[in-house]
């Protein structure tokens, strides 16, 4: 189905005002600062009204609105990353698995994920995705998802010991 | 679903959400409209123009540190339409990329913006390609001289733009490439384009015949002028290293808002790095 661009843009806006805490969950989730959660929610949406009118299909809005926001989420991290200085960084993301008797718990172990495999893992499991929305929303192709998925499930078993089946 | 996952997924959830939350949401919205509209009657005013020259500029700079950021061009300026063609992000062990690339729309001359947008395009290509290879060579001799691939930091490469001038007349951008690694460099590309034609633009069209002459004397007159704060130094001869003596026929420029044409001299060239790149705005002569 295809609409007119004042159509789209009424979707979108709509979209964005009834999933605002969705956006701020997945932000956090990255930044895990509250006003750094809320600086990436408003940037991402301010780029992607900007940009409303490349928006041609409202089937994809969702994806589309996800791949701004993951963009500006894992750039935010990255620049925070960057300033924070080396010894806190190292104590956040301490030794993964280094010490087999460590059982990690399951939300914790997603953020020792690259950032990457955290957006395949929280796209599948608390969004509810599909792969083809996660190949979408990530910009990736179905089998890059796919080997990323299996790839931070395989991580999380051994950083959680605990068998994580996606069913 | 497993278990496991929806624990985590309540944990997920239970994220606290800030009262601010549906007022920055707001703010957000009226904000991204307000581009959009900016755009849309930038489009309109190009459309409407009888000539019009654009120049494009394209300064590479390069300096120290390790990850590779590109960062998104968005709109070119009121004139023009601009509209991103490409974009995608990388990142991985050697380095951070995010490209959005730009290409000039409705400008009244179709062969004009696709040689534009390919050069844009021919541009950007050939240059991540290149900060590709040397980061990828940075990793490989980082790990080969005992460094942890763990510990190596990306290479970071910004990509912005800044709109110098845009009136009836002019249109002119300055596309600049920064990448963050242990040594610094800086490159131009140059293009200056008049629209109505579509051919280059070239400081001789801006500033008559005697265009060398004429930015010469504006450029030793400011190079005398800048010297006397102590903290400017110029190349001047002393130390075997020649000073400035005269632009080149292609020397890089772009259109400032005044509409004269501003010359570009890459870090280096006739400074010390620390006085990183320099910039002379020469008044167009009146006729």
């Amino acid at each position: 189905m295809k609409l007119q661009p004042p159509d789209i843009r009424r979707l979108l806006a709509d979209y964005i005002v009834s999933h605002q805490e969705d956006f701020y969950r997945l932000a956090f989730s990255y930044v895990k600062n509250r006003d750094a959660a809320l600086d990436v929610v408003q940037e991402s949406i301010v780029k992607a009204l900007a940009k409303a009118d490349t928006l041609r299909e409202p089937a994809y809005l969702r994806t589309w609105f996800y791949r701004i926001l993951l963009n500006e989420s894992m750039n935010h991290f990255r620049r925070l990353s960057r300033i924070l200085p080396l010894e806190d960084l190292e104590q956040q993301s301490a030794p993964a698995g280094r010490d087999p008797g460590e059982r990690l718990d399951l939300y914790d172990a997603i953020d020792r994920l690259d950032l990457k495999e955290q957006a395949v893992i929280r796209l599948r499991f608390f969004e509810d995705m599909k792969l083809e929305e996660i190949a979408r929303a990530t910009g990736a192709n179905l089998n890059t998802v796919k080997s990323r998925l299996y790839k931070a499930l395989k991580k999380l078993r051994d950083m959680t010991g605990e068998d994580l089946r996606d069913e | 679903m497993n278990e496991k996952f929806q624990d985590a997924k309540n944990r997920y959830r239970s994220a606290d959400i800030p009262p601010e939350l549906d007022f920055a949401v707001a703010s957000a919205l009226r904000e991204g409209e307000r581009r959009r509209r900016q755009r849309r009657w930038q489009s309109r005013t190009l459309a409407s123009l009888a000539a019009c020259c654009a120049s494009f500029v394209l300064l590479v700079n390069a300096s120290p540190a390790f990850a590779s950021a590109v960062y998104q061009v968005p709109v070119l300026g009121d004139l023009a339409r601009v509209v991103t063609v490409t974009e995608y992000s990388i990142a991985d062990g050697e380095r951070l990329i995010d490209v959005r690339l730009p290409a000039v729309e409705d400008t009244g001359h179709s062969d004009l913006e696709q040689r534009i947008n390919t050069e844009i395009q021919t541009r950007i290509d050939a240059v991540l390609a290149e900060a590709q290879a040397r980061a990828e060579e940075t990793k490989e001799a980082f790990v080969a001289t005992g460094g942890d691939p763990d510990e190596f930091m990306p290479v970071i490469i910004d990509v912005d733009y800044e709109v110098k001038c845009r009136n009836d007349q002019y249109l002119s951008f300055v596309i600049f490439k920064t990448e963050t690694k242990a040594s610094a460099y800086t490159e131009f590309f140059c293009y200056n384009i008049d629209l109505e034609t579509g051919t280059d633009l070239t400081l001789q069209d801006m500033l008559g015949p005697n265009y060398k002459e004429i930015a010469n004397q504006v450029i030793r007159e400011e190079i005398a002028r800048r010297s006397q704060d102590p903290d400017n130094v110029y190349f001047d001869g002393t130390d075997g290293i020649q000073g400035f003596q005269s632009i080149a026929a292609d020397q890089p420029f772009y259109i400032n808002e005044a509409g004269n044409p501003v010359v570009v001299f890459e870090k280096y060239e006739i400074a010390p790095g620390y006085m990183g790149q320099q910039e002379f705005e020469i008044p167009v002569p009146q006729a």
